[in-house]
């Protein structure tokens, strides 16, 4: 029976033009979508190939500068190739470089707004971490039509408007009754009706994805493209079962068709727009972040203090350190470059404590949204987007810290250079930076928690909706 | 005859229960939203004036040293806030709060806000600005898309016009009626602003210039006042109400959700701006390109040597160090000029494209127009960025030329306070409201085109709605 039920609506449902224009206006937004997240994945790939070249070409030069000098050529010790606190600071910095994931082009997520790669030095960490990819703040602030955009909002008002009416026209129209008198229940009906919708909806939201990943030539045999697009395809599932369930709940409750849909647009407007702009609004109230201008106050405070205190700070570094005093501490105290670097420890140190009460306060922040996303289903989808391309806060903060360590090990192997005076010879044994990208099974869990949340009020819903569409008023 | 069906479309809106809940939530969200913006002020332009006097003092305090160290030492400037972002935060969670004005470079404007919260963001601050430009379309269209076409579908269309009502009283009535109604929620929650405001004024920017807020709430006024007319228009126009709803909803989406990223993606697109990386090393290319500097000293040291009539650096009556350090300063200022004045124009080719976006989505030229008069659009931000970095030229000016006056040859020279207060205290000057319509003009004219039309559209699709 319910075969017959699927024959039916699917007839019925493509001999209607609209049907099509919807299909075909949802399908241009998806490839459209698709396309401009590759074409920002590819943005994103030339500006670390830019970097990368910049790198190569700046340590062949440093290379030949090196072998100039050591062949006798005159330098000023400012622009000394061979100068541990040169190559380390201003001649040889590398980058540490975040690469898109695979399937990045599904979702815009954070990335243009959070930096993706830096240049790193031996200069403090803050002052390496804030810099900035280029971008035209209102391009930032209206955000970008993507396909996570596309998902999140329009492709459940398409789910709304493809369903509202699915049990009150036919009452409407009178051939309610008539079709219950067969031997077939309700719920069969409305199953079939929603199977045959559904269908159609995340067919079209899934080739036309994949078409389009395919044809702006992202590759799905990437380690980690299968298992991520598996896990975004059960996102637009789950995120559509939500609301197909939302739909099939309101129509139980056996009002007008406009009444329905006046419901299903609140309910949409509620849950996509309002609740998201008011968990913001309440997170940044309740733990507020406090302007970085008085991070970067403080940072100035502490290295002024620091600077003033130099040689002092210096003799207590060799107290922590005694191993970096070997032979000529005592001249080694009058040395611009060793004092820096017991300074910049120093203004670390005391600049820490402020940078965590930011981190604490964003940190609060995110806990919030982490419980109160279970409300918003357009919160929870984000998530589950954002995570599934590698665009998301999680795998930046993974980066965050891998660039905190790759900095601390760029320090570590230049200090003992500049406290021994030792001369560079091989400039490219200076550490690299490797970013290790987060396991599929941590993806997985992380998208998992959040698909749970779509899934268990779906379930409720439908629920909810069978048991009331057992006492449906057909007639009447 | 129209005051009379502006009050019967009042009574009606004043007793639907959707209006009462809706105007509620409308209210209610409003409120929140300017508590929210009113503390979020406080708090941001506290820590930045303290912050901006603080760096102010590191200055002045500076010990004795060579002016070229203090150059290197430089001070901050921190982007101050706006009074009418309390209404309109527009760019400023995703514009740098701080720049670093050092000697040798014009550096970025670091920290955006934005960085600083969660994804949650993305959806969109809930400003008053928010609420005004995408939540109130929408309740005006849930309150008015069956005002013409439900009477059609009860049939009270047909008495009402045997009558003798004329159909352009008709349609006015009704839009005044709606208005009414809903400047019930608008005023308190006006009101509320301008307390808020008046409560700040603590003598931030943008404090002493009523002009601004006047012209905003009159283009919000005159934005409402046009989906008003719309939506009053598609009713008359279309067959049914399901179809006006179908009509004006589908309107609505794309004019505040859709047209500003679709815009901002094209304008991404005709004008792309280059990544950091590279922009960095055009710019450093530049820079480093000793040659040019090189020339320019030489020159000008051929003229210092005519004008003193000397024919050697050590013969001159001035030390040329500070000749040369500001001569590097120039070479410098010209690239910095030209790299950031490419990278600002691209910024506003982008910018004017969203603007023109307003042909096709009127909410795009009501946020082009809301975000300068609240002083927290790109131009204004951009002005920010200029005045900085005058003002650190200006540094520069003074210190090395009491590097050429006062150094002298063999001896380390050290300056002192009465030096650094040579340099004045940065104050920004906002521009003028003058200066601010002018760059918003195009927006305010395509607003009006899209009023007029509106109204014509209204008034036409009034006089041609079928009776049955």
């Amino acid at each position: 029976m319910l075969q017959r039920v699927l024959g039916h609506e699917w007839r019925a449902l493509g001999s209607d033009a609209t049907t099509w224009v919807v299909i075909a206006i949802f399908a241009v937004a998806i490839a459209y979508g698709t396309w401009n997240g590759s074409r920002w994945v590819r943005f994103q790939q030339g500006a670390l190939a830019a970097a990368h070249a910049e790198e190569q070409e700046r340590y062949d030069r440093l290379a030949s500068q090196i072998a100039e000098v050591s062949a006798g050529a005159a330098v000023s010790p400012f622009a000394d190739p061979r100068s541990p606190a040169n190559v380390g600071g201003r001649l040889g910095p590398r980058y540490a470089a975040l690469p898109p994931a695979p399937l990045a082009a599904l979702a815009i997520g954070q990335s243009d707004l959070l930096p993706y790669y830096f240049k790193v030095t031996t200069d403090a960490r803050e002052n390496i971490v804030s810099a900035t990819e280029i971008e035209n703040p209102q391009r930032l602030l209206v955000g970008r039509f993507d396909l996570a955009f596309v998902l999140i909002y329009l492709y459940p008002l398409l789910i709304l408007a493809v369903t509202y009416n699915m049990i009150s026209a036919e009452k409407e129209q009178g051939t309610l009754a008539l079709v219950l008198a067969q031997p077939v229940s309700l719920a069969t009906i409305v199953l079939g009706k929603v199977m045959v919708r559904a269908g159609l909806l995340v067919g079209v939201v899934v080739v036309c994805a994949v078409g389009a990943l395919l044809l702006t030539g992202t590759s799905l045999a990437a380690p980690g493209a299968a298992a991520r697009l598996v896990l975004w395809g059960a996102a637009v599932a789950a995120y559509g079962t939500f609301w197909f369930s939302l739909a099939v709940w309101m129509s139980s409750l056996g009002r007008t068709s406009a009444a329905t849909a006046t419901l299903l647009a609140s309910a949409w407007l509620v849950l996509v727009v309002l609740l998201p702009s008011l968990f913001n609004l309440v997170v940044t109230v309740a733990y507020p972040v406090p302007s970085r201008v008085e991070m970067v106050q403080a940072t100035r405070v502490a290295s002024d203090e620091a600077n003033a205190a130099g040689s002092q700070l210096l003799a207590a570094y060799y107290e922590d350190h005694p191993e970096l005093a070997t032979g000529g501490a005592e001249q080694a105290m009058t040395d611009f470059n060793v004092i820096r670097v017991a300074v910049n420890d120093e203004v670390e140190k005391r600049v820490r404590p402020v940078i965590d009460r930011y981190d604490g306060q964003i940190r609060r922040q995110q806990e919030a949204i982490d419980r109160l996303r279970y409300i918003s289903p357009a919160v929870l989808m984000q998530d589950a987007l954002n995570d599934v391309a590698g665009t998301g806060v999680p795998r930046h903060q993974r980066f965050m810290a891998q660039v905190s360590a790759y900095h601390a090990a760029w320090r570590a192997y230049f200090t003992p250079l500049i406290f021994n005076k030792t001369r560079i010879t091989d400039v490219r044994a200076t550490p690299q930076f490797r970013f290790e990208d987060e396991t599929a099974g941590t993806v997985v869990r992380r998208v998992t928690v959040a698909l749970a949340g779509l899934a268990v009020p779906a379930v409720a819903l439908v629920w909810l909706g069978l048991g009331r569409l057992r006492r449906y008023p057909v007639a009447g | 005859m129209v005051l009379r069906i502006a009050r019967k479309e009042m009574t009606e809106l004043l007793r639907d229960g959707r209006f009462r809940v809706l105007s509620a939530v409308v209210l209610a969200v409003s409120l929140m939203s300017l508590a929210a913006g009113w503390k979020q002020y406080a708090d941001i332009s506290r820590q930045h004036q303290a912050a901006q006097a603080a760096t102010r003092e590191q200055w002045v305090n500076q010990p004795k040293k060579n002016p070229h160290s203090a150059a290197h030492y430089g001070v901050y400037a921190f982007k101050p806030k706006s009074q009418l972002a309390i209404v309109d935060t527009g760019i400023d969670p995703y514009m740098g709060v701080a720049v670093w004005l050092e000697a040798h470079k014009q550096n970025e404007f670091k920290y955006r806000p934005a960085q600083d919260r969660t994804a949650v963001q993305r959806f969109g601050e809930m400003t008053a600005a928010e609420v005004l430009q995408v939540l109130l379309p929408l309740f005006v269209v849930l309150m008015t898309f069956s005002a013409f076409s439900g009477e059609r579908e009860q049939g009270t269309l047909r008495q009402v016009l045997s009558l003798g009502v004329s159909r352009r009283d008709l349609a006015l009535g009704k839009a005044l009626g709606t208005a009414v109604a809903l400047g019930l929620v608008l005023v308190p929650a006006t009101l509320v602003g301008v307390a808020a405001i008046a409560l700040t004024s603590t003598g931030g920017y943008l404090a002493g210039d009523p002009t601004r807020a006047v012209v905003l709430a009159a283009v919000y006024l005159g934005y409402f006042v046009l989906f008003i007319a719309i939506s009053l228009a598609v009713s008359a126009w279309a067959r049914s109400s399901r179809l006006a709803l179908v009509l004006l909803l589908t309107f609505w989406f794309g004019n505040a959700l859709v047209a500003s990223r679709a815009m901002a993606d094209l304008a991404g697109w005709w004008h792309p701006t280059p990544s950091a990386v590279e922009f960095q090393k055009a710019m450093e290319a530049d820079l480093s390109n000793q040659q040019e500097v090189q020339e320019r000293i030489e020159k000008r040291k051929q003229e210092l040597f005519v004008q003193h009539g000397v024919d050697s650096v050590d013969a001159l009556p001035i030390a040329f160090s500070g000749v040369s350090l500001q001569e590097g300063e120039e070479h410098g200022n010209e690239v910095f000029d030209r790299h950031y004045g490419r990278l600002f124009d691209i910024y506003g080719r982008q910018d004017g494209l969203l603007q023109l976006g307003g042909f096709v989505a009127p909410t795009l030229a009501v946020r082009s127009i809301s975000m300068a008069l609240a002083g927290t659009d790109l131009a204004q931000h951009l002005d920010f960025i200029k005045a900085a970095e005058a003002y650190r030229r200006g540094i520069q000016r003074v210190l090395n030329h009491d590097i050429v006056v006062n150094q002298k040859k063999g001896q380390t020279y050290l300056a002192g306070p009465e030096l650094w207060n040579q340099v004045p205290d940065f104050t920004y000057e906002a521009p003028s409201t003058a200066w601010v319509l002018h760059n918003v003009q195009v927006p305010l004219a395509i607003l009006v085109g899209w009023l007029v039309l509106a109204c014509v559209g209204l008034s036409r699709s009034a006089r041609t709605a079928r009776v049955e």
